[in-house]
């Protein structure tokens, strides 16, 4: 072939390649009206949902079996309620990435659900990130708004006092406690504390394990550090956003911590959360530690048990630990706090968020109805949500159905009652940050350097956060 | 209206040469097309669109342009310079344990051994299973309760007082108030477990230079009298440096942008350990949500790269003029 004209062809070739490359798919053959015509006026669509929980994993030792199971035995009842209307698919995500894989698919205008379940903690990144639909003109219009626990609300409501989640489980902090190690009730005080410590460390028994370490970006603020510290009658800010840690009460605070771990009363699993997250939970499993202050939701993950008296709990769900505090091995109570202080305590909640960019908001909103029936609700407050019902008119139907709960609700009610509990975060906004410098700085004092300087770690820490106020 | 006249045949042919010669010419671009539109969608445009969010403050539906502000909030804080630190810390202690021990299991595997192609083999265990099982598997073998490596570790007398807990111990106190040197265990730990990824890649490259050395070199300079360290230091390892110098910038940037380890053995702990560059960006972009900053954290990064290939190209060139 002629040099000329081989070019010639390569150019044709190459042009048509990259024309056939751009150009629009082609048009698909037309479908024959008649199925069309014969298929419902409304057609079932999908209804997209991202929960930490998986219903295909049928493992029973899985962290999240309770939820999983809880999913399997929901999703076809969901199905069956709204046929021909909406088709439940659910896409587990990682507990800890469902936000920021929201938050990507939000900006990055992708896929995102129709429904996510979240916790009150999301909520300001989800608004700076501009994540989330405003739920408030709905969500007043809807008849159990007025059964919501106002406090369960407040926590949905942004800086700018609309709503943007949908409470529907409260998870206040409390704390789990083998009844055999305290016979006369949990310490009232840390004085109390200390005692009774030492006469469980002569018995070979740490006093309390809690979550120590600073995995999953300070999540141990949360769970156990702020009980502490609002116990002590300190506080993470100054009510103006700003954060503030150096303070007489956060400092008594640390002192105390300092004095209870080297006194040998705290199980040194409590900082191993670091490499086995969670770890500190085993050793009120096999009643190695005597308490274990964590979110009233525990009672979902804190199983097996094994008790100080040899009874062994070990259906390998939920129902371990009511069953457990029913029959009376275990039981609830509020954290310590100096004399004449009310024990500190933190609170969320626990609900759903619909993103920005859902395909079926309708759905989701049917869906949060269908929830919020009495014939749903109490199912997802014992199950995903593993707390109180944010309906107050749920509680008495949850104890009703299910007798095992009623001690325990009965107990941490008590608990609560008996606590200051509100939000860990106070007006600090950018939450995940905070917990993390918190976490770390209390970390720094009480297991890296006990003999460092409280005063200068916590207002470095201080430091470290308002820069970017 | 002027009438066309139609081509002869003469221009016809000129016209198809010119088109033929200037597509000739341009055929490189060509080629290359399908490639730089793969690169200009995954790598230019979200390398200038991070460029583009460091200098931004997103809020819902509003940009700020807050120019380096995001710089500013990122290297004037505490935890930068702490990782800052423990980046270095890690790189060193990272790249020394590979080097020596690739090197020393490539001159191994160099010698005439039986079955060498299983131990070869074998040796290429750690480099198909994903960093985040390494990360698991290292982790539970440090369980105080059940961990593989927990007697050892929890042994008194092997590391005084009161055993060692990579989950839990601090590090000691800084030799240089400010640098984390000496590191805590659990950045040990981590060195030791990211060197055991690395290794079968980096013996497979020195054992591949090894066996380019030629042999009447290594004889001839037995045959003179070296000894075995005289042969390693003084024939063996200038003849390899060539590839020796792009394993250590392999490592380098392998180590300064890994994550998947971090994540998955220490979570950066404990405490702010072995909280390295990566995982700061990973936990201000993808947990904190502060897509600006970590932007800003990640052009910085970019910048220590680039000065490293930089680094390794101009060592390459003069590696070249000199051999």
């Amino acid at each position: 072939m002629h040099p000329a004209r081989r070019s010639t062809l390569g150019i044709a070739a190459t042009i048509a390649l990259l024309a056939a490359a751009c150009q629009a798919p082609a048009p698909q053959p037309a479908q024959p009206s008649a199925p069309q015509q014969a298929q419902p006026a409304t057609q079932e669509r999908e209804f997209i949902t991202w929960y930490q929980y998986d219903e295909t994993n049928t493992d029973p030792k899985s962290d999240e079996r309770v939820g999983n199971e809880y999913l399997r035995k929901t999703i076809p009842l969901f199905n069956e309620a709204f046929k021909g209307k909406w088709r439940w698919v659910n896409q587990p995500q990682p507990f800890d990435q469902m936000a920021t894989r929201l938050t990507a698919a939000v900006q990055a205008g992708g896929e995102v659900p129709d429904l996510m379940q979240s916790s009150d903690a999301n909520l300001i990144p989800f608004l700076k990130n501009g994540v989330v639909q405003d739920l408030t003109d709905w969500i007043k219009a809807q008849p159990w708004f007025d059964d919501l626990d106002p406090s369960a609300v407040a926590a949905c409501t942004g800086p700018d006092g609309r709503i943007y989640c949908v409470p529907v489980a409260m998870t206040p902090q409390i704390v789990f406690a083998w009844k055999d190690y305290f016979p006369n009730g949990y310490p009232k005080t840390p004085e109390e504390f200390k005692q009774v410590a030492e006469q469980l460390k002569a018995k070979g028994v740490y006093a309390i394990t809690f979550f120590g370490s600073t995995a999953f970006d300070g999540e141990g603020t949360t769970r156990f550090t702020n009980t502490l510290i609002k116990s002590f009658g300190g506080t993470f800010d100054d009510g103006q956003g700003n954060m503030k840690l150096d303070t007489p009460e956060n400092r008594a605070a640390i002192e105390f911590l300092r004095e209870i771990i080297a006194a040998g009363y705290v199980h040194p699993r409590s900082w191993d959360g670091t490499t086995t997250p969670f770890i500190e939970e085993e050793p009120m499993k096999t009643a190695e530690a005597a308490s274990f202050p964590t979110g009233i939701f525990g009672y979902r993950y804190v199983n097996p048990l094994k008790a100080p008296n040899g009874r062994e709990y070990n259906k390998g769900n939920e129902e371990d630990m009511l069953d457990a505090i029913t029959n009376g091995d275990v039981f609830i109570a509020p954290f310590f706090a100096p004399e004449g202080r009310k024990p500190g305590c933190g609170t969320g909640v626990t609900g759903f968020v619909i993103p920005n960019g859902a395909k079926n908001p309708e759905a989701a909103k049917d869906y949060i109805n269908w929830i919020m029936s009495k014939e749903q609700n109490p199912d997802w407050v014992l199950g995903p949500g593993g707390g109180f019902p944010a309906l107050r008119s749920m509680l008495p139907e949850i104890e009703a159905r299910m007798p095992v709960a009623k001690a325990f609700y009965e107990q941490a009610a008590a608990a609560v009652a008996a606590s200051e509990c509100r939000p860990w975060y106070g007006t600090l906004e950018r939450r995940n940050e905070a917990k993390k410098i918190i976490q770390t700085a209390i970390f720094k004092l009480v297991k890296e350097d006990p003999t460092a300087d409280i005063s200068a770690v916590l207002k470095a820490a201080e430091e470290e956060y308002n820069k970017g106020n | 209206m002027a009438t066309q006249l139609p081509l002869t045949s003469a221009q016809r042919t000129t016209f198809a040469n010119r088109i033929a010669e200037r597509f000739n010419q341009t055929l490189p671009l060509w080629l290359l097309l399908p490639t730089l539109l793969v690169l200009a969608v995954i790598q230019f445009y979200p390398g200038i669109y991070s460029i583009i969010l460091s200098l931004q403050d997103r809020r819902a539906g509003a940009v700020e342009w807050v120019g380096f502000r995001n710089f500013e909030r990122i290297f004037e804080s505490a935890i930068f310079r702490e990782s800052v630190g423990h980046t270095v810390v890690f790189l060193v202690g990272y790249v020394l344990v590979t080097m020596v021990a690739s090197l020393a299991v490539a001159l191994l595997l160099n010698q005439r051994l039986r079955l060498g192609g299983v131990y070869l083999a074998l040796l290429f265990i750690p480099w198909v299973i994903a960093d985040i099982i390494v990360g698991l598997i290292f982790g539970l073998l440090v369980v105080p309760e059940y961990g593989l490596l927990s007697p050892i570790l929890s042994n008194p007398t092997l590391f005084p007082p009161k055993g060692l807990s990579i989950p839990s111990d601090p590090p000691p106190k800084p030799w240089i108030a400010g640098f984390p040197f000496p590191p805590a265990p659990a950045m040990v730990y981590l060195i030791l477990a990211s060197s055991w990824r690395a290794l079968p890649f980096i013996t497979l490259l020195l054992l591949a230079a090894l066996k380019t050395v030629p042999s009447e070199i290594v004889e001839s300079a037995r045959i003179d009298g070296a000894g075995r360290l005289q042969l390693l230091f003084r024939i063996i390892l200038p003849l390899i440096l060539p590839t020796m110098v792009v394993a250590l910038f392999n490592l380098m940037l392998g180590g300064i942008n890994g994550i998947g380890l971090v994540f998955s053995l220490t979570r950066g702990g404990p405490g702010t350990a072995t909280e390295v560059l990566s995982y700061l960006l990973y936990t201000i972009g993808f947990q904190r949500l502060e897509f600006g900053r970590a932007a800003a954290l990640a052009v910085f990064m970019a910048v220590i790269n680039l000065a490293l290939i930089l680094l390794t190209l101009r060592v390459s060139r003069v590696d070249e003029r000199t051999t």
